[in-house]
């Protein structure tokens, strides 16, 4: 398949993916890095620069799905995004932790794009991919959603008495266009989309690990 | 004749198959398989079989004619394809359950002291375009109410179960979140003039709307036969869907005199919707007024909202 595709796609998404590889890589590193020295109270600080860069680069792959370069579709990338920016710039930006929810957060977040971008690179570059890789790409969900989802929840629970004291991101009415915003209740109800969010999510991923394994199988 | 009823993985649905009369209908074959599978005729999708690998779309058994007309010469035996379609409701129910949402929540943020739970203490003050949002609010749902049952012609008579639920959620949560905004003890209303304008603009357009449905109405053979025609007539002689252009203007109105965000979202989102529609019908019409074999030719005409689209 890659072979069908033109040189300047396959050029641009190789860089874009082993990029990103490079960029989580470091992510992981400052994090273990700081965890070794000095504990998870300065996970965070340690690790911000490249974790908002990095994640806020995926961006980009909505482009790349509205554009037609890959096959990803949009209704799969937007919530998928959306919801990792919600928690980067969201809560961690606005509200920085130091809680070890933060590190168990960025660890699950960043071996499981090390693995995908690495694949994805794998596949732009050489026209192939490791079936050990594969594997990891369909696996290493069944322990890192739980790990990554309980720490998403987590922190925002964690959040929310300073989301409600800080009132950053509210609109108060009255105003000329009737609208109010309280950031608080919308924590709250991003939580709660997490109950059938994530069974879905994972029973997905389930069915596509089934499908990736299984047709590997007979190639 | 003899009857096979197979599902679409060529299982037999109704072991041993139906007998039936030659001269029998599909609505006859359709009651029988319901005496054997339980399966109300509403749920039924009855095909011929298609050859494995052809793109062709299956022809579906209409409940009114004849199974002879689908016997290729040979009028002994017959073989089907069954698709359940899943429990079904008829297509009044479904409008009448989400139209009947916010035609009664609305209402309820007007009249009743809600916003004490929200944490506004106090009397609370009503200024007249409140009220007079409640009007148009209330006689736009009671009038699409009143279409479903008196003016609307429908082409399908159901529409699946899970559409309820789903439709439901739509507009009652919709209604329930513009009613909140509108009501709201510190809603800042629009200028005189302004409140007018949005309110006249959206009267006539729910009366345009209103007649737009009348004329689709009488496109309709009253036998329900179906079957396309070219629309004409008042707006339609310029726009496709001119009952979805009159609907969304019309709501355009009441944001215009309501002006809140959440009013306008619902605008957006409806719009979206309408016009995915419009431009299927549109396309549709398209192909199947295309010149040839003594068929009109579709007029050239704007889609759905003039000058854009």
């Amino acid at each position: 398949m890659a072979a069908s595709f033109s040189l300047p796609r396959r050029l641009y998404l190789s860089l874009y993916n082993w990029t990103l590889l490079f960029g989580w890589c470091q992510v992981l590193y400052f994090v273990l890095k700081t965890l070794k020295e000095s504990g998870h109270e300065r996970v965070y600080n340690a690790a911000e620069k490249p974790f908002l860069l990095a994640q806020t680069a995926a961006l980009l792959e909505l482009l790349h799905g509205l554009v037609g370069l890959v096959r990803s579709p949009i209704t799969s990338t937007l919530p998928q995004i959306g919801s990792r920016l919600y928690l980067t710039w969201g809560i961690l930006w606005s509200f920085p932790e130091s809680h070890v929810l933060v590190t168990s957060l960025l660890i699950s977040w960043s071996i499981t794009e090390i693995i995908r971008y690495s694949f994805f690179g794998f596949k732009e570059a050489f026209g192939f991919y490791p079936p050990w890789l594969l594997w990891l790409r369909y696996s290493s969900f069944i322990i890192f959603y739980p790990i990554g989802i309980s720490s998403e929840v987590g922190l925002i629970y964690i959040a929310l008495p300073f989301i409600k004291a800080s009132e950053r991101y509210c609109i108060r009415m009255p105003n000329k266009w009737n609208l109010s915003i309280d950031y608080f209740y919308g924590a709250i109800f991003a939580m709660a989309i997490y109950v059938p969010g994530s069974p879905h999510l994972y029973t997905y991923m389930l069915g596509q690990r089934k499908k990736a394994l299984s047709k590997s199988k007979i190639e | 004749m003899k009857v096979t009823v197979v599902s679409r993985s060529g299982r037999e649905v109704v072991k041993g198959g139906i007998q039936l009369d030659d001269s029998a209908t599909v609505a006859d074959l359709q009651e029988a398989i319901h005496k054997r599978t339980k399966k109300h005729p509403s749920r039924q999708r009855l095909t011929l079989p298609v050859q494995p690998g052809s793109k062709e779309r299956p022809v579906v058994l209409n409940y009114k004619k004849s199974l002879k007309d689908f016997t290729s010469g040979n009028s002994e035996t017959l073989t089907v394809v069954f698709k359940d379609l899943g429990p079904q409701v008829s297509y009044r129910t479904l409008f009448f359950c989400e139209y009947l949402g916010p035609l009664l929540l609305y209402p309820v943020f007007y009249y009743f002291p809600v916003y004490q739970y929200f944490g506004y203490k106090g009397e609370r003050v009503i200024h007249p375009v409140q009220t007079y949002a409640l009007y148009y609010w209330c006689f736009h749902y009671a009038k699409r109410i009143l279409e479903t049952f008196f003016v609307h012609r429908f082409s399908h008579a159901t529409s699946p179960l899970s559409n309820v639920f789903r439709n439901c959620a739509y507009y009652w949560t919709f209604g329930s979140f513009i009613a909140y905004y509108v009501n709201h003890p510190l809603y800042t209303p629009v200028g005189d003039l302004q409140m007018k304008i949005g309110f006249g603009f959206g009267i006539l357009c729910q009366i345009s709307n209103f007649y737009c449905h009348i004329i689709l109405k009488n496109l309709r053979r009253p036998d329900g036969e179906g079957g396309y025609q070219i629309p004409k007539g008042f707006l339609f002689n310029i726009v496709t869907c001119a009952n979805y252009t009159t609907e969304i203007y019309q709501w355009l109105g009441f944001n215009i005199a309501t002006q809140t965000i959440a009013g306008y979202i619902f605008l957006v989102v409806a719009t979206f919707i309408m016009t995915n529609w419009a431009f299927a019908k549109h396309r549709r019409l398209r192909k199947l007024f295309d010149g040839k074999d003594g068929r009109p030719r579709y007029p050239r005409r704007w889609i759905i909202l003039p000058p854009f689209l």
